[in-house]
This record gives structure tokens, C-alpha cells and sequence, in this order.
């Protein structure tokens, strides 16, 4: 039981980090902007607003290549009368939404962008069309939403109290990008009441170039006014965040394989003690010492494994129905082999070690003594 | 017979299958003498009795011939093996020695069949090989109809038969029956007796029996007395 326990731990964790380590991933697509620009003093996820002349400006700062303004706004309701939540917010490179609004969280995040600029989004295809940067009801959505909302192109969905034709659903890979969509920016500024400003600029830069050099440069041009952030920073902090929780893990399986050997000990010792007379009897008829340990230690390792597949099974089916209903498929679990092979190496470890004793106990019983134990 | 089992045979006689010379064997820190200088020889194919009260040291010596135990000092020299010198008692045990226990000692959660391919674990048969001999012996002690039921569903007097025909599975050159029928009734019992010194007519194994029943002691070719550890 202790063991199944510690292996549901450790495949639920790694399903769960594996799926977050493989959106964070994609945040570092090629294509994507590396920098992302916000209003100095609101905050990482650039809750403030910008100029938009501040997105052709930057064109001019040495290695810069491409940018593009992003507004961003949270829609609280998808039918009916909707309300505006303007959170403006903003992460890394603009490719990102941060937003706690989200699928089944009561809302998702709208984009404002520039259709040719979606790129720099980490949209590359969208099944269906772009919208058209004229366009006043036109939509694209992320696949997590289509699916959480049942929406497909050519469906109509009201976007702030408007019906928005939806024209194509973009998938990036990233979990949060994914949960929310993207329409022409002058669209979203007017039904946001956000007329030429932005909340983040996302800059992509030469092939050349130094992310941080070019950021510490669109710094030093725009004091108190401009702050940076580059998409490979953001990524490292989240890869940093999911290392701490992989460590965890780690110590998990670790304290699986105390715990879980103190149990098998336990069990096995008991085991053993239960069938004396019958290792004394296989002495008798003359089974070597070795094939004892083997016995036992098998039945150790047997007994683990069972274990780990009960363990695993429980793990799959919870972390699947938790993420499903609490996150609505934003976070797609990890079945990345690796997580099953550490659960079961640990318990095959486990069962090793733990059978270790009561193995090497049974094969130096002495056959009378063993014979004669009631 | 050696059976590949290393040990020296320059004490050993051409009839004599166990020689024993002296041995002594105590417990307890040497306060309680279980066997006390015990000399004896058995015949290669005897029926030999060991009687004697309880504590007298009779089952001492039946597990000193069967290597279950090693002696303190003297000699003790069985199928040719000087068994105070051989490091390989479980090969010994396994080749040479069957064992017929007063309380059958079948494993429950095994097969009729499986406990008695047990012993074979440690030979180089194949499991063809060892389920025919099994089946061949489980036919001999009449039972081959119960091969895939497990010890608990047989009677006291199946369980028993079942433990000879796993005693004599390897063909040993002795078996060592402690109390055959100590745990069966009379009836039960005498079929048991008869099947053993059957087998031991049949298979020309040697055997030795300890037990306390005087008729049951009449069976066998030869009875002998112990008495504190010493034959009388």
C-alpha cells in the first residue's frame, strides 16, 4: 500500500511537470519574439498600457527586427451579454497569457495583434483562415478553446457583448496560448476602449543579435517607461519553478524507496517467519542457499511491481479526470516513458532492497531449527 | 553411490551405507548430550528401525545422517560421503537422502504435482523431465488423479503418500522417515508402512525409520535401541 501510494506520487507528479515542461517548451519556438515589452512598473504580466507609437519606434533600436503591439483583455463570458475585463495582461514575448481567467476559470484571454505579426505570437498554422486586420467580427481561437467552448470555424461566438465569426483555431503547443484567441488589434482597442495603446510589444530580433543586449538597449532608450523581458528568461524562471518541483519528485522517490523498504521488510520478514517449516523443508529436500534468496527475493520484487502497477493505474486515472475537470485540458499530462521507467525502477529497487534481509535471514535459517518451528 | 557429491571414502565399506563412529552432538551450550558417543552401521538396502523414548536422541541422529545437522565430533559417513567433511550438504541432501516427516510438511499453496517436483529444482531435468518422474511416482503412491489438487483437500493419509513419492523423486540411496505415521490413525497408517517398505523393496532404497510404536519398529529387518544419546 505505502509503495502503490509513493509510485501514484511520483507518476501523478511527472505527468503533471512533463505536461507543464512541454508547454513551457514552446514558448521558445523558433519564430516566436524573444523580448517582450511592457509598461515600466506594471508588473511582469504588463498590466499597463503603451503608446502604440512606441511599436514602430523600437524598429529603430540597433538589432531590433520585427515588432508588434499586443492588447490584451479578458472575456468573462462566451454567450449572450458579455462583459469587458480589461486585464491588459501580458507575458515574455506577448506569445503567452498569463491570464487567471481562463476556460473553466470563468473567462479566457482575447489578443488584439496584427494577423501578420501572429507569428511572432508562436502561431504558425491555423486550421481554417486568418482574420483580416479590416476585419471589425472576425476571430481566431485556440484548439483548448474550441474544445472547452465546442466551438469549430464558421461558428459565431460574442466576444465583450459582440458576435465574432470564428475564422480558424491555431494550436501552439503552449497550454495558455492555446486557452484563449486572437483578433485584429484595432478591434479589440475599440470594444476595450483602448485607442492607440497596447500592453505589450513583442519584439523579435536580428539573427545576429543579443536578446539581452537588445533589451538592456530598448531600456536604456525608454527610461521609466519601457521594462523588458526575454522570452529564454521567462522560460528558464518556469523551467526553474518545474526543476524545483522535478527535484521533489526526486526526494519522492527517494523517500519511496525508505519508506516503501521499511514496508517490504516488514511484510517480507513476516513471510518468512510465517514459513519456516516450509524454507526448512526445501533445505531438507536440498535447495541451495541461493535459490532461497532468489525465491524470496523475487517474490520482493514481485510483490512491488504489483504494486507500481496499482500505484501507476491510480496515478493516470486521477491526474487525467483532475486535469480535465479542474483545468478543462489546458495542461495535457505527460506520458513521456521515462516517468513510467523511474516508477518502476524504484520499485524494483524497492523490492530489492527491502527483500535484501528477510532473503538472506531465510536462506541461513538452519533446517532443524527451521523443521521444528511451529 | 556418490552421485558427483566430494568426500572420502576411505572409511567406506562395500555394504555398509552409513557408518558411524563416536559422534556426539550436545545443545544448550553442551548441557543437554543428544547424542553421546554414538556408534553405528546400516546395510545397503536395510530396513533399519531407530526406537527409543522421547529425548533419547534418536530424531538427533536421524537428522545427522540426513545432513539437516552436523555433528560436534566423531565420524559420520553416509552413501560414501564423509559428511564432517563435505561443504556440500545440499547437494548431498538433494542426490542421496529422502525425507518422510511425521508431519508430511507439503506446501499448501503448491499443487499435489509441484510439491513433488520440488526436489528436482536443483537437478539439471528439464520440466518435462520432472513432471513425468513426478507423475510416474505420484502413479506409484496412487494419487495421480490428485496431481492438480492442493495438500489441503487431501487426507492425512494422501498428504503422507504424497510426501514419500516427493522423498523418493530424486532416487535417493536412503530415505529418512521420521515418524511416518505418527500424525495417522492405525488403519491409515499401517497403508503407509506397507507403502513404504514396499518401495523399499521395489526401488532397493535404504531406509530408516524412527519411531516409538514397538509394531511398528517389527516391520523393519533391524531394530535398534537408543538410549542417552547411544545405541543399546
Amino acid at each position: 500500500m505505502g509503495i502503490a501510494i509513493g509510485i501514484m506520487v511520483i507518476v501523478a507528479l511527472g505527468m503533471v511537470t512533463g505536461g507543464l515542461k512541454a508547454s513551457t517548451t514552446s514558448t521558445l519556438k523558433a519564430g516566436a519574439a524573444e523580448i517582450s515589452v511592457v509598461q515600466t512598473g506594471s508588473g511582469n504580466y504588463g498590466s499597463g498600457r503603451i503608446d502604440e507609437s512606441r511599436v514602430t519606434d523600437l524598429l529603430n533600436i540597433s538589432g531590433v527586427k520585427e515588432t508588434a503591439g499586443t492588447l490584451r483583455a479578458t472575456n468573462t463570458s462566451t454567450s449572450g451579454s458579455s462583459t469587458a475585463d480589461v486585464s491588459g495582461s501580458s507575458t515574455g514575448t506577448g506569445t503567452t497569457d498569463t491570464s487567471s481567467g481562463q476556460g473553466s476559470f470563468g473567462g479566457f484571454s482575447v489578443t488584439g495583434m496584427d494577423p501578420d505579426k501572429l507569428s511572432l505570437a508562436g502561431i504558425e498554422d491555423v486550421d481554417g483562415a486568418l482574420y483580416s486586420n479590416e476585419s471589425t467580427n472576425e476571430v481566431i481561437i485556440g484548439k483548448t478553446t474550441s474544445t472547452n467552448l465546442d466551438k469549430n470555424v464558421g461558428d459565431t461566438i460574442n466576444l465583450f457583448g459582440k458576435d465574432f465569426t470564428i475564422t480558424g483555431i491555431y494550436e501552439t503547443g503552449n497550454f495558455m496560448t492555446d486557452a484563449g484567441a486572437f483578433m485584429s488589434l484595432s478591434t479589440l482597442q475599440n470594444l476595450t476602449n483602448n485607442d492607440n495603446q497596447v500592453s505589450s510589444i513583442a519584439v523579435k530580433i536580428d539573427e545576429n543579435a543579443n536578446a539581452t543586449e537588445v533589451s538592456e538597449a530598448i531600456e536604456t532608450a525608454y527610461p521609466n517607461e519601457l521594462s523588458t523581458t526575454t522570452a529564454a528568461s521567462m522560460a528558464s524562471r518556469m523551467n526553474t519553478a518545474l526543476n524545483t518541483i522535478d527535484t521533489a519528485n526526486w526526494a519522492i522517490s527517494l523517500l519511496a524507496i525508505i519508506i516503501g523498504g521499511v514496508g517490504v521488510v516488514n511484510t517480507m520478514v513476516m513471510s518468512v517467519f510465517e514459513r519456516t517449516r516450509e524454507i526448512g523443508v526445501l533445505k531438507a529436500v536440498g535447495w541451495k542457499e541461493k535459490r532461497i534468496l532468489g525465491m524470496i527475493l523475487g517474490e520482493s520484487v514481485v510483490l512491488t511491481l504489483i504494486a507500481a502497477v496499482v500505484g501507476t493505474v491510480v496515478a493516470v486515472i486521477g491526474v487525467v479526470a483532475l486535469l480535465s475537470v479542474y483545468f478543462s485540458g489546458t495542461i495535457e499530462p505527460s506520458f513521456a516513458l521515462d516517468i513510467f521507467i523511474r516508477a518502476f525502477v524504484v520499485a524494483f529497487v524497492v523490492g530489492i532492497i527491502g527483500g535484501l534481509y528477510p532473503a538472506y535471514r531465510a536462506a541461513r535459517l538452519s533446517p532443524t531449527e527451521a523443521l521444528r518451528y511451529e | 553411490m556418490n552421485n558427483g557429491v566430494e568426500g572420502d571414502k576411505n572409511m567406506d565399506t562395500e555394504e555398509n551405507i552409513i557408518e558411524i563412529r563416536n559422534l556426539k552432538k550436545s545443545y544448550d551450550d553442551g548441557k543437554i548430550k543428544a547424542l553421546n558417543g554414538l556408534d553405528l552401521e546400516v546395510k545397503k538396502g536395510e530396513f533399519l528401525s531407530i526406537m527409543g523414548p522421547s529425548g533419547s536422541g534418536k530424531s538427533t541422529l536421524l537428522n545427522m545422517i540426513g545432513a539437516l545437522d552436523v555433528a560436534d565430533e566423531g565420524k559420520i559417513k553416509v552413501a560414501g560421503i564423509d559428511l564432517t567433511k563435505t561443504s556440500k550438504l545440499n547437494e548431498f541432501r538433494s542426490k542421496e537422502i529422502g525425507f518422510v516427516f511425521q508431519m508430511h510438511n507439503l506446501i499448501p499453496n503448491l499443487t499435489v504435482l509441484e510439491n513433488v517436483e520440488i526436489p528436482m529444482y536443483e537437478s539439471d531435468l528439464s520440466t518435462d523431465q520432472m513432471k513425468e518422474r513426478a507423475l510416474k511416482l505420484l502413479k506409484s503412491v496412487n494419487l495421480e488423479d490428485k496431481r492438480d489438487q492442493i495438500p489441503t483437500k487431501l487426507s492425512g493419509g494422501e498428504r503422507q503418500r504424497v510426501a514419500i513419492a516427493r522423498a523418493l523423486v530424486n532416487h535417493p540411496s536412503i530415505i529418512l522417515a521420521d515418524e511416518p505415521t505418527g500424525a495417522l490413525d492405525s488403519k491409515t497408517g499401517d497403508v503407509i508402512l506397507k507403502l513404504l517398505r514396499d518401495l523399499h523393496e521395489k526401488e532397493n532404497v535404504t531406509l530408516v525409520m524412527v519411531t516409538h510404536e514397538p509394531y511398528v519398529g517389527k516391520m523393519a529387518d533391524r531394530i535398534v535401541n537408543v538410549l542417552d544419546g547411544k545405541i543399546q
